[in-house]
């Protein structure tokens, strides 16, 4: 695993973290539901974590594609562009609980929607 | 049928006295009022619109975009002795369906022992709409003492069945039953039970909910749980049983059923709709939020509730479904209507409340609930909209796009929740009665 990305790693240290396993146990092929163990509300824990850490909007459409660890990861990969994806490093700014609820607003990522609708 | 009643036995399996449906009432989607419901569903109509938006935040942000909203709402509804402006929108809406179903009933309070009468409502997520507001003012402005003095009457999950009884003077038992999306299925199975009981005489039973707010919407998207992928085309969104479902549609309404003894009913002449036969109450004890997978304990709950009423299940003709248009529900919803039912599965006319209005939480068991007494009067069953490509994972015979006519014997009201819970209630055809006033 010497050539890893850090994207990699970061979701398999997350991974392993999530599910309270050795990081060794996390291999490319680990299939979330069947191998791991995830049910559906806990691949919606774990894309909701994912979508923090990266920034990333994932819609519903694109779950389908995601059944093991490298779907994870090679997602994440395409998505936020070059497999470097440390810019995305620092933490999230959720952390302040003022601003988290006085802003919901500005909390929505910018969408990368083509149709908008308007009421 | 022609000349008076037949004398029918009070009692039946054991249970106490039998209770019947005298009085309906609803707030929904695709109509204020019993008679315009009626006629949109049996037409068929989607209640299904764009998102109308929440203020100042971006729609774009939400995964989903549609919602069985009522639009033509109007508070100047709620009846004029009530301050409406200290009531959240599900209550207004609950008060709303309730008083319809009072009148409905023929029900005069004015003449009842008033501790006879009873109110049980459903609901899911309750004040949610001057939650959201006060919380959000709170962390903006830092002034606790800006918080409106009637945020706690309004949060309250009880706040529509007081409210209820305030307004019509019912004196009896007064609950509120939370249990997610079956809340007021279950209202109405408590009603029943509570007339058996000899608790009273009379229960206002039913459920609301308006959670078609900023942060409870939110919510549901990031479950995952909403339809994404019909925002451009919103009527097309709520496909129970469709190969196409992506999720549920959220919804609000009430819905307000008057149940009463049936020797009362009799002796009054009221109008009967339908016997309230059995009810049959589970916990899965399985998962927050997923059904278990076979589908056996939503058939055990149906085979309770069919039970509890002495009814065969070869007398069951027509099953009011659950079905939100989730990928996972309605397969489940399906196989235990199979598990039970076997060779007859496909005979019995199943239909989808909530292909027209959404999922409306705390009212949908009721609102359904109220479809269902109204085909077990008419012998008509509503159609199920967007049924256009049938997924073979849950494939039953009797869903139709159309208008299904049969005389029924007996319907079940299908109702799950999350917090792994489950009701069916049984309603069945009462024979010759004064009953029949056809919508």
């Amino acid at each position: 695993m010497a050539s890893e990305s850090a994207v990699a790693t970061r979701i398999r240290a997350a991974l392993a973290e999530h599910l309270k396993k050795d990081v060794s146990k996390i291999q490319l092929q680990s299939d979330l539901r069947k191998d791991l163990g995830l049910d559906s509300l806990a691949m919606i824990e774990l894309l909701f974590k994912i979508e923090e850490a990266f920034d990333l909007e994932i819609p519903n459409d694109d779950l389908s594609q995601i059944t093991t660890v490298g779907d994870v990861i090679n997602y994440v990969e395409q998505r936020v562009g070059t497999p470097a994806g440390s810019a995305s490093a620092s933490r999230p700014a959720a952390v302040a609980a003022k601003p988290a609820v006085a802003a919901p607003a500005s909390k929505v990522a910018a969408p990368k929607k083509k149709e908008s609708r308007r009421a | 049928m022609k000349s008076g009643r037949r004398p029918v036995a009070s009692t039946s399996s054991g249970h106490g006295r039998r209770v019947v449906v005298t009085g309906l009432g609803v707030v929904s989607p695709i109509g204020i009022g019993i008679d315009t419901f009626w006629k949109s569903a049996l037409a068929g109509r989607s209640g299904v619109t764009a998102l109308s938006g929440f203020e100042e935040l971006p729609l774009e942000g939400y995964r989903s975009q549609v919602a069985g909203q009522v639009l033509d709402w109007d508070v100047d509804r709620v009846p004029k002795t009530v301050q409406a402006d200290r009531l959240d929108r599900y209550a207004q809406l609950a008060l709303v369906a309730a008083s319809e179903a009072i009148e409905d009933a023929g029900l005069r309070m004015e003449r009842e022992n008033p501790h006879r009468v009873g109110v049980i409502m459903g609901a899911g997520m309750g004040g949610m709409l001057i939650g959201e507001e006060e919380f959000t003012k709170l962390y903006r402005n830092l002034r606790p003492n800006r918080v409106h003095p009637n945020f706690i009457p309004m949060i309250t999950l009880n706040s529509a069945s007081g409210i209820v009884a305030i307004t019509f003077g019912a004196k009896g038992v007064n609950q509120t039953i939370s249990t997610a999306c079956s809340s007021s299925a279950h209202a109405i199975g408590q009603a029943l039970n509570t007339i058996r009981a000899g608790q009273a005489d009379v229960v206002i039973a039913g459920g609301a909910d308006a959670s078609i707010t900023p942060l409870t919407f939110a919510g549901f998207c990031s479950l995952r749980a909403l339809s994404t992928a019909f925002n451009a085309e919103p009527a097309r969104a709520s496909r129970p049983f469709d190969r196409g479902r992506d999720g549920f549609v959220m919804g609000e309404g009430a819905g307000v059923l008057i149940l009463e003894s049936l020797d009362r009913a009799l002796k009054r002449k009221a109008r009967i709709y339908a016997e309230v036969a059995g009810y049959g109450a589970t916990s899965e004890a399985h998962h927050m939020v997923i059904p278990k997978e076979d589908g056996s304990e939503m058939a055990m709950t149906m085979r309770l509730a069919l039970a509890d009423a002495g009814v065969p299940a070869t007398d069951v003709d027509h099953i009011n479904a659950h079905a939100t248009a989730t990928p996972i529900g309605d397969p489940v919803e399906v196989a235990a209507i199979r598990h039970l039912f076997k060779g007859r599965a496909d005979r019995i006319l199943v239909n989808a409340t909530k292909s027209m209005i959404g999922h409306t939480l705390g009212a949908a068991g009721a609102v359904a609930g109220i479809a269902c007494v109204l085909a077990v009067q008419t012998g008509l069953v509503h159609p199920t909209i967007n049924y256009d490509d049938p997924d073979p994972a849950c494939e039953i015979g009797g869903i139709s796009t159309d208008v299904q006519e049969r005389p029924l014997r007996a319907a079940l009201l299908n109702a799950f929740g999350f917090g792994s819970n489950n009701a069916v209630v049984v309603f069945k055809k009462v024979p010759s009665t004064a009953a029949s006033r056809t919508r």
